[in-house]
């Protein structure tokens, strides 16, 4: 059998997600929230009432329940999404409204009345049959239909065309290596953020250029946000409850953009990633936020210094864990480092480089972690070792987008999640 | 006859889901307890408490613990393959 044991603080997102599994008899020991900041001394006396929920939970089952924890076998089938009659009412889009704030289906915006006839347009814009399950979302493992895509793409006000994008930006977002339980569930700012790549964003009409990480195109507006309503509406994460985040960020109304290919000197990042430029493609990354790098230099080398600079601190969840830093170079710094004739390669390993930390300037508990996450990768960990962002130089991700200026952003990633691009199948 | 307006609900579709039942045990006496350490700070501590305590206080014959790397990962299937095949209950720590 098994027993969990949380904090206090978590006690809704285990039973949540137990029951979303299927184990709503999940037994769970209970500390005082907080628990990781408290005395050595305090977990002791904390032990002491918790070793008795423990055993009082392994031999005391609730009336009714059988002895077999194996799952009943069960084929799981997704059915169609849910019609629900708003009564006549002077203005049904203020009716709607107010039954989407009630049932929590919205961000805090206002949002569109998924009709029938605005799915059906939707709809059309796929080839996949209507409930066909696209994909299973974390954590609390709802069922991504087609259908409850174009649904919640009305929901976020998205002209039908950009459905396909959607649909392979769930199928990325499911992806083994995004680690989405974790991006959901976690205290963690982490956002999701899209990026389009090949013909279908110009199409689309997808912002690569000025703002592209700003407002004002329908297209990033409306993808992003229908995406974060898919993770809420079908994923389950909603804030407070299956969602941990201690801040949040304003990228979890919408972060999506496209890269600025015309300006872009190197390859493109599907073509990186193995798709012909022909392709479209998307690619979903935990982001914990952005962080402007403004300057002014015209020296690649010195670009490729104070990027590294900007991507060293110690409360960084990337050096814990070896993982993905994002870079969004605009056209201007990355002409200025393809003119000094560096690949994007070569750029990459000389910001792995070069923004190698000292383990011992982060704080104990972090230094543990790195201990923990990284020995079996670097050996031994003492305050003196130099720590990597990324395990590798190819781990470090790189597309050119936004407008004239010299602004470049770095985009920490979660940590123990990886990118996923996958191709846009249009209809 | 009053008109309405339909909409479709944005939540999952309902899906039949396999429903997992509790075990119970009459007894912690002379059984095998695993642990899988979730990697949050303090619960290394919490669990090495937990495991003498088990021995000293229900008469627990052996405890088997072991530790994620991250907190933010699954456990590796080795450590649940391991751990289910050996052990009467096992013990997970969850979020902080």
């Amino acid at each position: 059998m098994a027993v969990e044991v949380c904090s206090s603080a978590f006690v809704q997102l285990a039973r949540a997600q137990a029951s979303a599994l299927g184990y709503t008899a999940l037994p769970i020991a209970v500390v005082p929230h907080p628990f990781g900041t408290v005395s050595r001394e305090a977990v002791r006396l904390m032990a002491q009432d918790c070793v008795a929920q423990i055993a009082g939970h392994a031999c005391a089952a609730p009336a009714g329940v059988q002895a077999d924890e194996r799952a009943c076998e069960a084929e799981e089938t997704a059915a169609p999404c849910a019609q629900i009659e708003i009564p006549e009412a002077p203005d049904v889009y203020t009716a709607f409204n107010k039954l989407a704030r009630a049932k929590r289906w919205s961000d805090g915006l206002p949002a569109v009345p998924p009709t029938p006839d605005r799915v059906e347009a939707m709809l059309a814009y796929t080839k996949r049959s209507r409930n066909e399950v696209v994909a299973k979302l974390a954590p609390a493992f709802g069922a991504a239909t087609v259908e409850s895509i174009a649904v919640n793409a009305v929901l976020a006000g998205c002209d039908p065309e950009l459905m396909s994008v959607l649909v392979a930006s769930v199928e990325a977002v499911a992806g083994t290596d995004f680690n989405l339980q974790s991006i959901q569930s976690t205290t963690n700012p982490a956002a999701v953020w899209v990026i389009v790549n090949g013909p279908i964003a110009e199409r689309l009409g997808i912002n690569a250029a000025g703002n592209c990480l700003g407002e004002g195109v329908h297209a990033n507006a409306a993808i992003g946000r229908a995406l974060r309503l898919l993770l809420r509406n079908v994923g389950g994460a909603l804030p407070g409850d299956m969602d941990r985040a201690t801040h949040g960020q304003p990228g979890k109304y919408t972060f999506c953009c496209a890269e600025n290919e015309a300006e872009n000197p190197w390859e493109p990042l599907h073509v990186e990633r193995g798709f012909a430029a022909s392709d479209s493609a998307v690619t979903v990354v935990g982001a914990e936020g952005t962080m402007n790098m403004c300057t002014l230099g015209k020296n690649a080398n010195d670009l490729i210094r104070v990027i590294a600079d900007t991507m060293r601190h110690a409360p960084s969840n990337e050096y814990v864990h070896g993982s993905e830093p994002w870079f969004v170079l605009c056209p201007e710094h990355a002409e200025i480092i393809h003119e000094a004739g560096i690949s994007k390669a070569e750029l990459k390993h000389r910001l792995w480089e070069e923004s190698k930390m000292r383990a011992g300037v982060m704080a104990q508990e972090d230094f543990e972690r790195l201990q923990a996450s990284r020995t079996a990768e670097l050996g031994l960990i003492g305050p003196d070792t130099l720590i990597t962002i990324s395990k590798k130089p190819e781990d470090i991700a790189i597309i050119v987008a936004g407008g004239k200026g010299g602004h470049s952003v770095y985009i920490p990633c979660f940590g123990n999640t990886r990118s996923v691009t996958r191709r846009i199948a249009e209809a | 006859m009053a008109s309405h307006t339909t909409v479709l609900s944005p939540e999952a579709p309902a899906m039949q889901r396999g429903q997992q039942q509790r075990l119970q045990l009459d007894t912690l006496e002379g059984k095998v307890v695993g642990f899988i350490d979730n990697a949050k700070p303090n619960f290394n501590y919490l669990v090495e408490d937990l495991a003498e305590l088990l021995k000293s206080q229900h008469g627990v014959k052996d405890v088997i613990i072991r530790r994620k790397r991250a907190a933010s990962v699954p456990a590796p299937v080795s450590y649940i393959d391991e751990l289910a095949g050996c052990c009467d209950v096992v013990i997970t720590g969850s979020g902080d």
